[in-house]
């Protein structure tokens, strides 16, 4: 499809999203790690006398006495550092059978399903393309609360742990530091084989790996510094940049798909692929509802424009399903954001409020008042001797 | 009404002492005929019959053909070859002659052969819409008392050629001018005929074969034989009626010698194997063998280069046989190596008429493009030729003042003065051969080029004047990429088209038309126009007066139907608008992602947790959904 023959665009942007999404959640569960040993009791109460005696009775080769042989602070950091590591062993296993489900997955693509691709190689590339546009827009949207993922996961995790209090809890207790960070990472790595495989149809084989190794890194480094470094609004920042660079992406990938499905068409009208008659002059392209056809700059043949496929759906033969399906993907991105922005309660649409905006208007003026009362009730000592003596 | 009939008659009996040849041909249909027995079909006969009879005449006489169209479309009938000298109303051709023949009635084609000088190998086929590809074609030959190589042969036959469909042409049209046929591929035939006559009747097929009843009087391809005497020399007229499709013609163990090229007699031409386009015609002289101890092939392969592709079921080779005796064994030699073309322009005509130096030249560029329409068509000089709404002749009769200007007749067409010795420089920007064909004039082939633009001497010769006796005839085929200056005396008054004779190629637009001296066509048609031409063109609807578009105006060419156009790429008004339209809403949409993270408030940590502990109470009411997965939440 397009003419990159090392590195494909799409294939590096989903897989380093991806990754970040896992890195991000990884990192996060870190952290928590952190503020488990150390003792935020306030957030969990039974998390942190569940994991003390566990410490105590299970870890016979560690043979760690509370008292006098061992500090405090050495406990606590071997601790961290064990379950640190059942963070990461969890994560790692995760991405194992992401990875083996995905070259599997790859593999049976590749070799059966090319037959089938290459009778009807427009109407495949269509429709993966067409399920690829759809997931990253949800993915797209879905990425700008990434930011709000620490305090979320950090709920779910003190919830987790609260209700295991009761039966089995020793089992799943102890394990739920692995698992979750595995579940994680397994459906983040299966999202990305999936769109990896749609995009990726149509792509020589040879720009794949390069570009899923690439993303990955670039994933990991991404995450590992918003771990390390992000304040709330860096991160906010960066968001905004992935999310606009994804939703292109997909907002191509949305009109190439529609423009697919037209080719296919044209190709079953003419009983012939139409670029094998070569060329990109009259006769090589639909005049009825062609918006416009550029005699030279073919993303099929020429690597630069390739790029441009890639990334922004660029064709130099234009439909109106292409051109019209582009810009309805963004109009949807539109409308969805406005809405999610509505239904959270952070803006009003045409003088209406959601049920959590006035949730929230009636919290925030309750905090006023409160506020308002506190500064009242701190100068008051010297207002009341300033009243008006009798 | 019996003046109608007999005007023709006393027309042609002026020259006292000649014969009038008196056809009447019913067009009709027939069904189920099955000449290469591969599949039963309906085609255009004559009488019920077909193939049409060969017309044979003696340069002594005049032709006068009835046709009465008894089918369910336009018929005309075309001579082609003929001049029909100031009479071009009786040429055939829909469109410039005349508005084609409507259902149920009748056109009286007088055919003046004694008075035109002609002699040789002709044919006569429909000329409207296509039919002649259905089958309404058959031999037309003139014979003279006084043959130039009378004293060389003892008997004569005609083989006719011809490319073979089993669709009827109207589908098949329909399918090549089509917008899922952007580049043009011709319809690819389905085989090949070859089938002989002689005075004026085909030849049955061998003893013993079981041919399909509808055309079981006529020996078709392998069916088809000549009885050979041995020590005899024969004559043999080779005609291609074919639509699309030129043969390569040789006989396995006899030698020819060309004597006549599409009537004009030439000089002895020994050949190996001849090449003859679609409308083309040959007479070459074989001597039988002296022995009758086998018989031997007769080869017309069909040209498939210019096929789309060659389908493994059809068989393009025809072969044919030579009898000596019926109980001899028929010699097939191993095929040739490789296929020769016929160099005409080294043909010699017998009468000598030196080259007379041009007073117009005329350049036509052909090519085929894909149109604005998305289907293929021929242009030239960037103009697509389309029937006008009059038939250029009754333009040229009713115009008056204004038959002079060439616009009138529209962008297709030239005004040519009488006596004008007119150059026609066709250039082939196409890669397929193409044989043109003039009607009402032949042509002297004064100059042949391999590649028209090329600067080298050896591929793009320059033309020589004051040639002695260059090669006249009427079909000139143009190989790919190259060029031929093609040369006439404009002597004839009329409407004359020049045209591609492959069928597809008339039909997608490859035509010009000449008028030649329209005030003279004035003058002289007064009293022999017949007026049945206008008649007929009332029955179905057409004007008879005015220019090409039907008004009484030499500019006003309002309704005139032009076109398909050539195809404008590049960033038209409508695409910028489309590409505007795309960048603005990708705009919008990244300043929405902004206006919604970073705007209006976040939420803050403690908003978070509620929501996400609500959900999960909400969760909980709702029950175990997956139970599998929740293990106790």
């Amino acid at each position: 499809m397009t003419a990159q023959n090392l590195f494909s665009v799409s294939i590096f942007f989903i897989v380093f999203r991806e990754t970040l999404e896992a890195v991000v959640i990884v990192s996060v569960l870190l952290g928590l790690v952190e503020q488990i040993v150390h003792g935020d009791i306030d957030h969990f109460p039974t998390l942190t006398e569940h994991y003390r005696p566990v410490s105590a009775h299970h870890n016979d080769s560690e043979t760690t006495t509370p008292g006098e042989g061992e500090s405090d602070a050495t406990l606590k950091r071997r601790l961290i550092r064990k379950l640190r590591m059942q963070v990461f062993a969890g994560a790692g296993v995760g991405l194992f059978v992401s990875f083996a489900l995905g070259a599997a997955f790859i593999a049976v693509w590749f070799t059966k399903a090319s037959n089938l691709w290459s009778k009807a190689e427009n109407l495949w590339e269509g429709i993966f393309e067409l399920i690829a546009s759809l997931m990253i827009f949800v993915m797209g949207v879905t990425m700008l609360k990434l930011d709000r993922a620490k305090a979320k996961w950090r709920v779910k995790l003190q919830h987790a742990f609260s209700d295991h209090r009761v039966d089995r809890r020793t089992r799943t207790g102890k394990w739920v530091l692995f698992i979750l960070p595995m579940i994680t990472v397994l459906r983040e790595g299966i999202e990305a084989v999936v769109f990896v495989g749609g995009v990726a149809l149509g792509q020589p084989a040879k720009s794949i790996p390069i570009a899923a190794i690439v993303g990955l890194i670039c994933g990991l480094v991404c995450g590992f510094f918003i771990y390390q470094f992000a304040s709330r609004s860096t991160l906010t920042i960066f968001l905004i940049v992935m999310t606009n660079l994804i939703l292109l992406i997909g907002a191509g990938l949305f009109s190439k798909a529609i423009w697919s499905f037209q080719e296919n068409a044209f190709n079953n009208l003419l009983g012939v692929d139409v670029d094998d008659a070569g060329g990109d002059g009259p006769g090589s392209y639909d005049v009825r509802g062609n918006v416009w056809h550029l005699d030279c700059c073919n993303p099929e043949t020429d690597m630069p424009w390739g790029i441009f496929n890639a990334v922004l759906g660029w064709t130099n033969s234009a439909t109106q399903g292409s051109v019209l399906s582009y810009v309805f993907y963004w109009v949807m991105v539109i409308v969805v954001l406005v809405y999610m922005k509505f239904k959270e309660g952070r803006t009003k649409l045409f003088g209406w409020e959601s049920a959590a905006g006035t949730r929230r208007r009636l919290a925030g003026e309750k905090q006023a008042e409160e506020a308002v009362d506190e500064r009242v009730s701190h100068s008051s000592p010297m207002s009341s001797t300033q009243s008006p003596p009798q | 009404m019996w003046c109608r009939q007999l005007l023709p008659l006393l027309a042609l009996l002026s020259p006292a002492l000649a014969g009038v040849q008196e056809l009447w041909w019913n067009v009709t249909y027939v069904q189920n005929a099955n000449p290469d027995g591969l599949f039963e079909r309906r085609v255009i006969g004559v009488n019920g019959t077909w193939p049409p009879p060969p017309i044979e005449v003696s340069t002594n006489d005049s032709l006068l053909v009835h046709v009465t169209n008894n089918i369910d479309q336009l018929a005309t009938l075309h001579h082609h070859g003929m001049y029909f000298n100031s009479t071009s109303w009786m040429d055939g051709a829909m469109g410039v002659s005349q508005c084609g023949i409507p259902p149920g009635q009748t056109f009286d084609y007088v055919v003046p052969i004694n008075t035109s000088g002609q002699v040789g190998t002709y044919w006569a086929h429909g000329h409207s819409n296509g039919i002649y590809v259905d089958g309404l074609r058959a031999p037309l030959l003139l014979h003279s008392p006084n043959e130039t190589y009378g004293a060389d042969y003892d008997a004569e036959f005609t083989i006719s050629m011809s490319d073979w469909y089993h669709q009827e042409q109207p589908a098949l049209s329909k399918a090549f001018i089509n917008i899922a046929n952007p580049g043009g591929a011709e319809p690819i035939p389905n085989s090949a005929l070859v089938y002989f006559s002689q005075n004026g009747s085909y030849l049955p097929p061998i003893p013993g074969s079981s041919p399909s009843p509808v055309t079981s009087a006529v020996g078709f391809n392998e069916n088809a034989t000549l009885p050979f005497e041995p020590g005899k020399t024969y004559r043999l007229r080779i005609i291609n009626l074919g639509a699309f499709a030129g043969f390569y013609f040789w006989i396995d163990g006899h030698d020819m010698r060309i004597i006549e090229a599409d009537g004009t007699d030439i000089q002895e031409q020994p050949v190996d194997m001849l090449s003859v386009s679609v409308a083309q015609r040959y007479s070459v002289l074989v001597t039988a063998r002296n022995d009758t101890s086998s018989n031997w092939a007769i080869h017309a392969n069909m040209d498939t280069t210019m096929f789309d592709k060659v389908p493994s079921n059809i068989n393009p080779n025809v072969t044919s046989s030579i009898t000596y005796s019926t109980s001899s064994n028929l010699t097939i030699l191993s095929p040739v190596s490789s296929y020769t073309t016929t160099n005409d322009s080294a043909l010699v005509p017998i009468d000598i008429e030196p080259a007379i130096p041009p007073t117009n030249t005329i350049q036509l560029a052909f090519n085929f493009q894909t149109m604005n329409d998305g289907t293929n068509h021929a242009y030239i000089n960037d103009v697509v030729y389309n029937p006008p709404v009059v038939p250029a002749i009754m333009s040229a009769l009713s115009l008056g003042e204004n038959a002079t200007s060439q616009v009138a007749y529209g962008p297709y067409s030239f005004v040519i003065n009488y006596g004008d010795v007119i150059d026609l420089v066709v250039q082939n920007g196409d890669t397929g051969k193409h044989p043109f064909h003039l009607h009402g004039y032949k042509m002297q082939i004064m100059n042949r080029a391999t590649q028209y633009n090329s600067s080298d001497p050896s591929l793009n010769p320059p033309l020589i004047e004051g040639q002695a006796n260059p090669m006249r005839r009427d079909t000139v085929a143009i190989t790919g990429g190259g060029s031929v200056t093609l040369r006439f005396v404009a002597n004839n008054p009329g409407a004359w088209i020049f045209h591609c004779h492959v069928e597809w190629h008339l039909e997608s637009g490859l035509a010009v038309q000449f008028i030649t001296a329209p005030l003279l066509i004035q003058e002289q048609a007064q009293g022999r126009v017949p007026a049945f031409m206008f008649e007929q063109c009332s029955a179905i609807g057409v004007p008879t007066s005015g220019n090409a578009a039907g008004h009484a105006s030499a500019t006003d060419l309002s309704g005139l139907p032009l076109g398909p156009w050539f195809q404008e790429l590049g960033w038209l008004a409508k695409g910028i608008w489309a590409m505007a339209g795309c960048v603005l809403t990708t705009v919008i949409g990244i300043l929405t992602v902004v206006w919604y993270s970073a705007m209006g408030g976040t939420i803050s940590e403690e908003e978070i947790e509620e929501q996400v502990l609500q959900r999960i109470e909400a969760k909980k009411r709702k029950g175990k959904f997956f139970g599998l997965l929740k293990k106790k939440t």
